[in-house]
């Protein structure tokens, strides 16, 4: 009798394991970063599509986030860049913040807001600065960024 | 001047371009300012007139390359699947293309606008000429019963057949002229505006048009034999010069296809229109050719039929050959009377009005036709010998004669003596 327990309980250490293997594979060095910004419209419906990355985000909570309204963001131009780690940062003009985003299934879950400009931003852009993404409005100021804070500001 | 205008606004919105670059903190900026001074270098470079205007974009593509080959690798990864150098080396092999034709217009002006003008008036005489076989194919008709009217009326209109046949190559000739002839060497504007020109000039319809009406012709026509080697020619040499053709609007058209949608892409609507006329053309043309062979041979066939002489029923040069031969063989073992094949049938007929359309190239060639004239001989020959012998044995026997009377007669004087 002992030994069909015996058994029973080296099959269950081995099927832990294959499906431990299984579970634990994961892929190093890979780099998600974009080398430019995209400049998407909102649509009507409170979506922005790219047509190079094919992604398509609905914003209207973004929206709602920002300016609290809903439909603040429609016909607007948001620049959406994504950094090596594959972290999404969406702004745009008026915008106070940069959102950094983490992508989910179907979704996007919001990491951190970074305050970039107390009056809103005049003509943002995104810039891919490896680490960083660097962060300019106009010919105003730039500053670079984390996934969560400012590291580094320059005024002109 | 209006030139000139443009290359100086192209230098200043170039500068002004240039100048957002150099102050501009935005990677898309960037991207989108080199993407558009290309465009406008590139639309300056397709609309200039002059190689003066050509000269002052040049230095604009230069300046672009020079401003922007810093940020090459950036621009690389921005532009993707399109690269920096690519976008500078299209617009250089752009400027190339371009200056050479500027350049052939500019010094070819004149002639260029005389072959334009030439273009217009032969299509102008070819569709005069559509309207005069119309009415001549309607006379044909109504003259059916007159035979001598018919003879002039099909003389009319193979005139006007084979006036519309040279007048459509004519201008294809015109249309190619003003180009370089190697197709090879041809720039692809050069070709996209050829392909343009054969368009509108409708070229394929055209002739289609002509390989269409040649064949009515046959089909309700008549010929003799005498106008057959003519029918034969128009024929071999229409289908030698659309081959031609076909090779060189198959090179343009691919090419300006080529040009708008980029290459390497499946078959576009033009060219499918292109190979559908083609299609017809060749269809046309098929038609045509066995039409041609059959109304030749079976007229042919005919010369021995009427005349009672029974020979192989033949169809083409190969097979009427051998029908001679075979027919010669025969009468030369059987030991027939081949009097009415040799005098009536070949020598009357055959080697009077048909020899020239049989010595084609195409039907049973010059070589074949003397050997075969020298095989039918032999009947002839033959006969000769047999009575030569005749008559030398006819000579030989009053020869024999005559000595065997006199000579006795001799002999049989000398006793008396």
């Amino acid at each position: 009798m002992r030994t069909p327990k015996i058994q029973r309980a080296f099959l269950l250490l081995l099927a832990s394991c294959t499906f431990n293997s299984c579970a634990s594979l994961s892929l190093q060095w890979v780099d998600y970063a974009w080398p430019v910004e995209s400049v998407l419209k909102v649509g009507e419906h409170n979506t922005m599509e790219d047509g190079r990355y094919a992604v398509s985000i609905r914003v209207t909570n973004l929206a709602l986030e920002e300016f609290q309204d809903s439909t603040a963001l429609v016909g607007a131009s948001l620049r959406l860049i994504r950094n090596e780690e594959g972290f999404y940062f969406v702004t745009g003009p008026k915008f106070k913040n940069v959102y950094v985003f983490t992508p989910g299934p179907s979704e996007l879950n919001m990491k951190s807001k970074i305050p970039v400009a107390e009056a809103g931003l005049k003509s943002p852009a995104l810039n891919q600065r490896r680490p960083y993404v660097e962060v300019v409005d106009g010919r105003a100021w730039k500053k670079l960024l984390t996934n969560d804070t400012i590291v580094d500001e320059e005024k002109k | 001047m209006r030139q000139l205008t443009i290359a100086l606004a192209l230098f200043f919105t170039y500068t002004f371009l240039q100048g957002n670059m150099i102050a501009q903190e935005s990677d898309y900026d960037v991207k989108v300012n080199f993407e558009s001074a290309c465009k406008a270098i590139k639309d300056s470079i397709d609309g200039a007139k002059t190689t003066a205007a050509l000269d002052a974009l040049k230095s604009g593509v230069d300046s672009l390359e020079t401003e922007y080959a810093p940020r090459e690798k950036f621009l690389d990864k921005a532009l993707y699947p399109e690269t920096f150098a690519g976008k500078i080396t299209n617009l250089k092999n752009l400027f190339q293309l371009t200056y050479e034709r500027v350049y052939l217009i500019q010094n070819q002006g004149i002639t260029i606008e005389e072959l334009e003008g030439r273009i217009i008036l032969l299509s102008a005489r070819i569709d005069t000429l559509s309207s005069e076989r119309n009415r001549l194919f309607a006379e044909l008709e109504e003259n059916k019963s007159s035979v001598g009217k018919m003879r002039e009326t099909i003389r009319k209109l193979t005139a006007t057949l084979l006036a519309k046949d040279r007048l459509i190559f004519a201008l294809v000739d015109s249309i190619f002229l003003p180009y370089d002839k190697n197709l090879n060497q041809m720039g692809d504007i050069q070709k996209e505006a050829i392909a343009a020109k054969l368009l509108r000039s409708n070229v394929a319809a055209r002739v289609y048009d002509i390989a269409a009406d040649n064949l009515k012709f046959l089909q309700t026509t008549t010929l003799q034999p005498k106008d057959y080697a003519g029918m034969i020619d128009q024929h071999v040499q229409f289908t030698a010069k659309w081959s031609g053709l076909r090779e060189k609007i198959n090179a343009v058209s691919y090419a300006s296809e080529a040009e708008k949608t980029g290459k390497g892409k499946g078959k576009t609507g033009q060219q499918v229109a292109a190979a559908a006329a083609q299609t017809h053309v060749d269809s046309v043309l098929m038609d045509w050719d066995s039409k041609l062979a059959s109304v030749f041979w079976g007229a042919l066939n005919k010369e021995f039929t009427d005349k009672g002489v029974k020979v192989l029923p033949f169809t083409d040069g190969r097979s009427f050959s051998v029908s001679i031969r075979t027919y010669v063989d025969s009468a030369k073992a059987k030991g027939e009377n081949t009097k009415t094949f040799v005098d009536e049938v070949w020598k009357g007929r055959i080697d009077k009005e048909w020899r020239d359309a049989l010595s084609k190239e195409s039907m049973l060639g010059k070589t074949e036709y003397a050997a075969l004239d020298k095989y039918v001989s032999t009947l002839s020959e033959e006969k000769l010998d047999a009575k030569l012998f005749m008559y030398i044995g006819i000579v030989l026997v009053l020869v024999l004669l005559a000595w065997w009377i006199f000579g006795r007669k001799a002999k049989t004087a000398a006793p008396t003596k």
